[in-house]
């Protein structure tokens, strides 16, 4: 199927200028970069000064500056850190599914623009960034690089993405230990029916990763606005149930929203941030949730 | 006013409102397929897939009604006592339309007394029409209580012998018109044609006589034999014998014969005598045989049998028995010739309505149409 290549966005890229990708362990605790880095001395590189802003540490204020101008300035430095970006994609056939009432906008196009999102805070500050898409018919790994060169290979590379097959098994996962850092920053992408891809991050996050997941929803998973007679398919195992959807829908919100729940007290006992977006929201959506300060968009 | 069907079983086809119910009903159970992945949190438990439910209300009272609109058109609705009450003018032909409408006002509807009652604008009707037959039709037709002005000549023509008796008191008017035109020359005298047998050729003088004494210049013509003359000319057949199958066909398509009392023929049932002496002894008889008439002498054709030959008024008997029959009187002084009221009225046919529902049942499907195939429909 022919997609129309991926971009962000104006309005989501001008909301992106706002956010910056952070970790757990730098949130303003430790040295001068934007992530912890063992490698101090390539972040005492000087880049630029800024205007000191509420918030920023004492001690990052240049103070002989401050002598000769009678303004708080911070020193910034170069960003640089070993700290890595990790775009987690599933890619099985159930991320292929779209709402009917906007068949070109399936899961994985949704997944796809989110990534790209995150690239572009990637890109913005300089991290590096990499990707790998799940699926059991061959995974698709790209390593970790900065720069709009990776930034374009991923746009191409995810716009050819299409969701098919299933979840792949242990070990077809076991190249992702090789790659994915003891500190680098995880982002999961799918819609965690796949139970697979749950443990993958729990084992993840357990072995020090830190790991951020985003369960993509349809708006038919979450209102379920079905009407009269259906036969339901799951595209994964080819199972099909027929039934009328009036009859079907309390009792399918309450089981879906329990099961959300208890995947969420799965995840928090993990130490796994997490959030949902519904295919109607702003994609940036969760990425404001985890690095934003204000409310997120709509 | 009372609505009643002229055609109640036509209510039957109301059967067919089940129709689009069951189109409607049927259209609810079918399955749509659809992708979904969450299905292990579906309800896998049998449960009843549809059951009696209807959406589109609209669209769904829409159709029935348009169902329930063909089958009351197929039972012809129609209204009893529902009529037009504007007064009425006929003008009787003759009359000068600018004086009639002179005489009727401007904004009167004037209607020719003609076939189907043309409004006077569309042409004058032409001269011989049956003016009272015309009118007692028209006051038939019309409602009761209706006024009905009438604008004769007056000089009226194309009346018949009966009085006007109408069903109500109708304005009479007489209007000034141009007199009628002076009747035209009276019919030419018949033209005679006489076959006889060979060497028979006594009784010719008396026709020949007769013939000259209609006209200065004699139509008459003898022959031998059975050439027929044309249909406009009269046949003397005085040749004994059988009378061949020609000339009956002939009289049958509109031709007049005169036959001698030697023929023989099988004369039609409605014979009657025409011409009697003074004895009160039938002379001629005869009667209508197909489109033409045959006549028949009853006697031989020789004075002393029938002394009427030699008599002066043979030539203007004979005439008066091949002739064609003059047209009845047909003009009247219309002021004599006012009608009469006090004629039981008529029962007026019920008046259809369905032109009128036709146009409904069309605004109807246009209706059905614009709802069923709007784009909101299929948004969802």
């Amino acid at each position: 199927m022919a997609r129309a290549p991926l971009t962000i966005p104006p309005e989501i890229r001008s909301r992106l200028k706002r956010l910056r990708l952070t970790t757990r362990r730098d949130m303003g605790s430790r040295g001068f970069g934007m992530h912890a880095s063992r490698n101090k001395g390539a972040g005492l590189e000087f880049a630029q000064y800024r205007a000191y802003e509420p918030g920023d540490e004492p001690r990052r204020i240049d103070w002989k500056l401050f002598a000769r101008s009678d303004k708080f300035f911070v020193r910034e430095a170069e960003q640089e850190s070993p700290v890595s970006v990790w775009i987690l994609t599933d890619a099985s056939a159930s991320m292929a599914q779209a709402d009917r009432a906007r068949p070109d906008w399936q899961r994985i196009d949704a997944a796809g623009l989110l990534a790209l999102c995150t690239a572009q805070l990637a890109l913005m500050q300089g991290d590096r960034f990499g990707w790998i898409a799940l699926r059991d018919h061959g995974l698709v790994v790209a390593d970790p690089h900065r720069g709009r060169a990776q930034f374009e290979r991923m746009q191409i590379e995810l716009s050819r993405l299409e969701g098919a097959g299933g979840f792949p098994d242990a070990h077809a996962l076991a190249p992702l230990w090789e790659r994915i850092g003891a500190n680098d920053l995880v982002l999961f992408l799918s819609d965690c029916f796949d139970e697979g891809g749950i443990a993958l991050i729990e084992r993840l996050a357990k072995a020090g990763r830190e790991v951020l997941a985003v369960q993509l929803l349809t708006v038919e998973e979450r209102d379920f606005p079905f009407d009269g007679g259906y036969r339901f398919l799951e595209p994964e195992t080819g199972e099909a149930l027929i039934g009328d959807g009036k009859a079907l829908r309390e009792d399918f919100l309450a089981r879906f929203a329990a099961a959300r729940a208890a995947l969420a007290e799965r995840l928090d006992k993990a130490g796994i941030r997490h959030t949902a977006l519904v295919l109607d929201e702003s994609i940036d959506r969760p990425l404001h949730v985890f690095f934003g300060r204000g409310a997120p968009p709509p | 006013m009372t609505p009643l069907l002229l055609a109640p079983l036509g209510l039957a086809a109301l059967a067919a409102l089940l129709v689009p119910l069951l189109i409607h009903l049927r259209r609810r159970t079918e399955e749509v397929p659809v992708e979904f992945a969450a299905l292990r949190w579906l309800d896998p438990r049998p449960r009843p897939r549809s059951r009696l439910r209807f959406d589109e209300w609209l669209l769904l009272a829409l159709r029935l009604l348009l169902v329930a609109c063909l089958a009351l058109l197929l039972a012809r609705p129609a209204v009893l006592g529902w009529h037009d009450d504007t007064p009425q003018v006929l003008v009787a032909p003759g009359v000068d339309p600018a004086a009639a409408r002179a005489a009727a006002g401007e904004d009167a509807e004037l209607r020719w007394i003609a076939p189907d009652f043309p409004d006077v604008a569309d042409g004058t009707p032409v001269p011989d029409t049956p003016v009272s037959s015309l009118i007692r039709q028209f006051d038939a037709e019309l409602p009761e209580g209706t006024p009905l002005t009438i604008l004769v000549p007056p000089v009226l023509g194309g009346v018949d012998a009966g009085q006007l008796r109408l069903t109500r008191e109708v304005t009479w008017r007489i209007v000034d018109s141009p007199a009628l035109p002076v009747e035209a020359a009276p019919p030419p005298a018949p033209a005679l044609a006489v076959r006889h047998a060979e060497g028979q050729t006594a009784p010719l003088r008396y026709f020949r006589a007769a013939a000259q004494a209609w006209s200065t210049a004699p139509r008459f013509e003898a022959a031998t034999g059975d050439a027929l003359p044309p249909a406009d000319q009269v046949l003397v057949w005085l040749t004994p014998g059988p009378v061949p199958q020609a000339v009956t066909d002939w009289i049958d398509d509109g031709g007049t014969a005169l036959l001698g009392d030697t023929a023989a023929i099988a004369m039609p049932a409605t014979t009657q005598t025409l011409w009697a002496d003074e004895a009160g002894q039938p002379l001629v008889e005869g009667g209508p045989l197909g489109a033409g008439r045959v006549l028949r002498f009853t006697r031989p054709l020789v004075p002393a049998a029938m002394p009427d030959l030699l008599a002066p008024t043979f030539a203007e008997s004979l005439r008066d028995l091949v002739s064609p029959p003059a047209p009845p009187p047909a003009r009247v002084d219309a002021a004599a010739y006012a009608p009469t009221a006090g004629a039981a009225p008529y029962p007026l046919p019920p008046r259809e309505l369905s032109a009128w529902l036709a146009v409904l049942i069309a605004l109807l499907f246009c209706v059905e149409r614009f709802l069923a195939t709007r784009r909101k429909r299929f948004a969802t």
